[in-house]
């Protein structure tokens, strides 16, 4: 990896470049370094497998700049990046690239400026482990080939399973299967600009792992996954809790179709939110009409009991950043607070832009002017693909740490209580907003971890795969019937943004039962 | 001044690079195998919004991959990939067998450890076995590319202009239209693959694609539609169009100004109130285009079925083991064939994948007769059978994996027309929005951008909203008329892998008639 060193002092020298060239009206340098160290788990009992298939990184570095220069017709904004080259070679490429690429955007007003004109320069490393930055090349297969081990052991060592074969030579037979992957992500950045001529920087690191394990024979699957900074604090534990799930809700029933009292565990709720919510709750979308929640802030849109906040700053929670990647300060801000619309995930163009929008009070529903903490730019990030902080892309919209919370939060046997009879959802798949963000609507199938709940507490296990959810998102969060006290750090496929989702019940949640062929094969 | 990064540094390249793979590589200790990728891929881009530009760039992209199996009893695969620049292409040499002595490392490691665990696990380590790819011709070739306006030579401002005017094109079309955007990009993209077996295969595409979305307004509420067209030549593809056989796109500026007369039609509609019980349905070919994507390509990727993706893409109820499967059987009714074809024209062709595997045409379903599956060398090891060539990447610094190509649902006999006139009552479905499928693809809901009722074999009223859902083996049965009508179009953003990778491929398939379950909002 890069130094931070090398990173300030070459955003440093690129501004100072950039700044002395003409037309150059306004300059902003991002400077960043990423790796990615994923390891992919493969073991089938019953086909051939490596165990661990895929071990692998992903190395970049360089810097992306925004320049406005200054033409006849107005300013014109650019953006061009350079990889693998800091020197001033690096930048002149890159400014080359600004400068054809160029246009006049009657929306643009300026290069991010801290809105509250009182920013304080950060030079953060708080979510960083110096330990995951080292990891070399036997490092990440060693952690992969932990979690491996820890999920074999408790197959090994089970006596449900070697109950039900009667040997230990038969329990390759059940079909046990552990998937997933570990993920390490190495992230430095710097940032300076015009506005904020002061070179501010940050370093973090994340360690994420998703396992699933079957029992496929006996239709049975099972998760576990984990999220943090630090390399001391992962043990491969997600992997043993998956197939010890899976083992739990082996043998599982059918439920028939119908509008049930649920409870969604954290990965349903972090997947209906990330993919059918989240999107509604951005300003860019706000801009484009293509919310549910168009002209509704300040109005109750969902029950009393919600609250929704996106976190960057609390050094708590694993995916705090000391600053954005437009260089402000990152922070809270309430989407929802007590059922109403309360703010939106933003950036700086954005921001600006809703500002000056003459449709900006039908849009938002408030003046815009009257909503400047509400629709402030603590969002504008560059996830690359898979996280990361992206030299080569401009800012755009990402959430940092979602939390969700209830006014009461229940316990886990509360809740349960609350439902009476019911289904526990423990995970979902595939779940997409099928007739537009607009709509709200959303469908998907119910996947593992999943329990009939009868009489306050969980019952039977629901076999995989035989129910679909078809409901609508704003529906669902206007029936709360309650929420948990204990968020759960949540990975999403793909993504360095974490979900601090407890378990939430809702009424009269609507499900199909599919697929009952497939028994029969 | 290092030299810009285009296309051609990758001759000076190549007999080094070659030599590194094919001879330094092989004395690592324990090498099995070893392959390169690497490329360089020269674009320009566009994005506008309602009818101004709001961003345009010139760029390349040019990294690396590669892949190790190495190990002393058992082997095992390990990998690398990373972004290059400029800075990179002096020492090009050095920067890769970097990447070489990594990812053999980890190969190493991950074998040493395996053979670990083979024998802690007595009853469990029966499955660790070695890393085995099944052999395929090894292929000296080089594959230009098919364009006849070279991206490169397009002035960025053409971009800039297709992408304002396409824009401006949807958003004239209603009143009703309150936001509009369009993005158009071109690229030459030239991939080199080398490996310790002697391959060397130097591949060149030409792409071009256009998107937009509009959001309509209306008394039924906001209704967002967007679309992509797109095809592997040159510029000539957005100003032109493109039309030839199975293919038929239309210029860009229709194709935005068509996104907005649909859009504008469909907000105004009623939201669809479906029946709650099975109904006729005839689906039209940009329907069927997502429909064989999910419900019939992404089941027959091998990786998915012999359990790979289990934790995120997902399994395939095409087959429950090596011994138990549906290898062979009907799944279908017997007028529906669907297969995976590089060689045909279309956003997945390709000559060689990036194994370096010369493709051929699967057929998936034959006659409603399961067949075979996509493959990649290690999948086909496993499974005893032929690669059919269908690993592919979306970056260089990627790691391959099983994708479809230019997959579709095989043509029939009838005239669109009689198919629909033959219905006295049901539902014609047109146009693919949103797709929900079950985890081993065996049920599906996917919603469409237009529903008719049709009635006494005439369409009648337009509803929005709506879309079907049906167990899939059950519809594809339930399959009793299928059209003469094949269109292909491309699908540029198909997610799978971890970190996800959006591969462009082409997807498509006639009208088709069956049964399923109609859906609305909800």
């Amino acid at each position: 990896m890069i130094p931070l060193a090398k990173l300030r002092a070459a955003a440093r020298d690129a501004l100072a470049y950039v700044s002395a060239q003409p037309g150059v009206a306004e300059a902003e340098v991002f400077a960043s370094a990423n790796g990615n160290l994923t390891v992919r788990l493969n073991y089938t009992s019953h086909i051939p497998s490596n165990g661990v298939e895929e071990p692998k990184s992903l190395e970049s570095h360089g810097l992306g700049l925004r320049i406005a220069f200054n033409s006849p017709e107005g300013l014109k904004i650019g953006f061009g990046s350079e990889p693998t080259d800091l020197s001033l070679e690096g930048v002149r490429r890159a400014l080359g690239k600004a400068r054809l690429g160029a246009v006049l955007d009657p929306e643009f007003v300026s290069l991010p400026k801290d809105p509250s004109g009182s920013h304080s320069v950060k030079k953060g490393q708080g979510n960083s482990d110096p330990a995951i930055m080292r990891m070399g090349a036997t490092g990440m297969v060693r952690t992969g080939w932990r979690m491996m081990d820890r999920a074999l052991d408790v197959f090994q060592s089970s006596e449900d399973l070697l109950n039900l074969v009667g040997s230990p030579e038969r329990l390759a037979g059940l079909g046990l299967i552990l998937g997933g992957d570990l993920v390490l992500l190495q992230e430095r950045m710097a940032i300076v600009s015009t506005h904020m001529p002061r070179v501010q920087s940050d370093e973090s690191t994340l360690v994420m792992s998703f396992a699933t394990a079957m029992v496929e024979e006996r239709a049975a699957k099972g998760s576990g996954w984990s999220v943090g900074n630090q390399l001391s604090e992962f043990d491969g534990d997600s992997a043993a809790e998956a197939a010890r799930n899976a083992i739990r809700s082996m043998d599982g029933v059918r439920v028939p179709g119908g509008a049930y009292s649920v409870i969604l565990g954290p990965q349903p709720l972090t997947e209906i939110l990330e993919w059918v919510l989240m999107p509604g709750l951005q300003l860019d979308m706000f801009y484009a009409g293509a919310t549910p929640f168009s002209g509704k802030m300040d109005r109750q849109v969902a029950s009393r009991q919600l609250y929704l906040y996106d976190d960057g700053a609390d050094p708590g929670l694993a995916a705090s950043k000391a600053i954005t990647d437009e260089g402000l300060p990152t922070g809270r801000t309430d989407l929802i607070r007590n059922g109403v619309l309360s703010g939106l995930l933003s950036n700086h163009y954005n921001y600006q832009r809703m500002l000056r929008d003459p449709h900006g009070r039908d849009k938002l529903g408030v003046d815009p002017v009257q909503a400047l903490q509400a629709i402030a730019p603590r969002n504008g990030f560059r996830p690359g693909a898979g996280g990361g902080r992206d030299f080569s892309s401009p800012p755009s919209i990402a959430s940092t740490n979602l939390v969700v919370e209830g006014q009461d939060g229940l316990s886990h046997e509360e809740l349960l209580r609350q439902v009476g009879d019911g289904v526990y959802i423990g995970r979902i798949w595939y779940t997409y907003p099928v007739n537009g963000i607009n709509a709200g609507d959303f469908s998907g199938t119910v996947v593992g971890d999943s329990y009939v709940i009868r009489d306050g507490k969980l019952a039977e296990p629901i076999r995989p795969n035989t129910l679909r959810m078809n409901d609508n998102v704003l529906r669902v969060i206007n029936s709360i019937l309650g929420i948990g006290d204990t968020p759960q750090a949540t990975v999403r496929w793909s993504s360095g943004q974490v979900t601090w989702a407890p378990e939430l019940a809702v009424s009269d949640f609507r499900l199909e039962e599919i697929s009952e062929y497939v028994e029969g094969l | 001044m290092p030299p810009p990064v285009t296309v051609e540094i990758l001759d000076r390249m190549r007999p080094n690079l070659a030599s590194l793979v094919m001879e330094r590589a092989r004395r690592l200790p324990g090498m099995v195998y070893c392959d390169l990728r690497l490329q360089v891929k020269e674009e320009k881009s566009a994005v506008a919004e309602n009818g101004n530009a709001k961003a345009s760039g010139e760029d390349y992209v040019f990294d690396f991959g590669v892949r190790v199996i190495a190990g002393a009893r058992l082997s095992a695969p390990g990998y690398f990939g990373r972004v290059l620049g400029a800075a990179d292409t002096a020492n090009i040499e050095e920067v890769v067998w970097d990447g070489i002595r990594q990812a053999h490392q980890r190969a190493r490691t991950n074998a040493r450890l395996k053979s670990q665990a083979k024998g802690r696990f007595s009853s469990l380590g029966g499955s660790l076995g070695g890393t085995d790819l099944a052999p395929v011709a090894v292929v000296q070739d080089s594959v230009p590319a098919t364009y006849t306006v070279d991206p490169r030579g397009l002035p960025l401002s053409e971009t800039v202009s297709m992408a304002v005017e396409g824009c401006k094109a949807a958003q004239g079309q209603s009143g009703n239209i309150a936001y509009a955007a369009a993005s158009t990009s071109t690229f030459l993209l030239r991939e080199l693959f080398l490996s310790s077996d002697g391959a060397d295969i130097d591949q060149s595409f030409a792409q071009t694609e256009g998107f937009a979305i509009v959001i309509c307004g209306s008394e039924h509420g906001n209704f967002e539609h967007y679309d992509f067209t797109g095809h592997q030549r040159g510029w000539e593809v957005l100003t032109d169009g493109y039309d030839n056989g199975p293919i038929m796109l239309p210029n860009f500026i229709d194709f935005c100004s068509n996104l907005g007369v649909d859009a504008a039609e469909v907000a105004a509609a009623p939201p669809l109130k479906p029946p709650g019980h099975d109904v006729v349905v005839v689906t039209n070919p940009h329907f069927n285009t997502l429909l064989v994507h999910e419900v019939v390509g992404h089941p027959s990727e091998l990786d998915r079925a012999l359990k790979y993706e289990t934790a995120y893409a997902g399994r395939s109820w095409f087959l429950k083991n090596l011994e138990e499967n549906q290898l062979g059987r009907q799944i279908a009714s017997p007028l529906v064939s669907a297969y995976s074809d590089p060689l045909m024209e279309g956003y997945g062709s390709f000559r060689y994948d990036h194994e370096g595997t010369p493709p051929k045409r699967a057929y998936i379903i034959r006659d409603g007769v399961l067949e075979e599956f996509l493959n990649n060398r290690q999948t086909a090891a496993v499974m005893g059978v032929a690669p059919n060539g269908s690993a592919r990447a979306t970056e260089a610094s990627l790691i391959p994996l099983i994708r479809m190509t230019n997959t579709v649902f095989a043509p029939g006999q009838q005239d669109p027309q009689d198919i629909i006139s033959e219905v006295d009552s049901g539902y014609y479905i047109a146009g693919h929005r949103t797709p929900s499928i079950a985890e081993s693809r065996e049920n599906f809901r996917i919603t469409a951008v237009k529903v008719y009722e049709i009635k006494h074999g005439q369409l009648g009223q337009l509803y929005r909203d709506g879309g079907i859902t049906s167990d899939s083996r059950d519809y594809f049965m339930s399959i009793d008329a299928v059209g003469n009508d094949l269109r292909v179009n491309p699908i540029p953003n198909c997610g799978k892998g971890q970190p996800m990778q959006a591969k462009r491929m082409s997807n498509g398939g006639p009208t088709m008639r069956g049964i399923a379950r109609l859906t609305g909002p909800g």
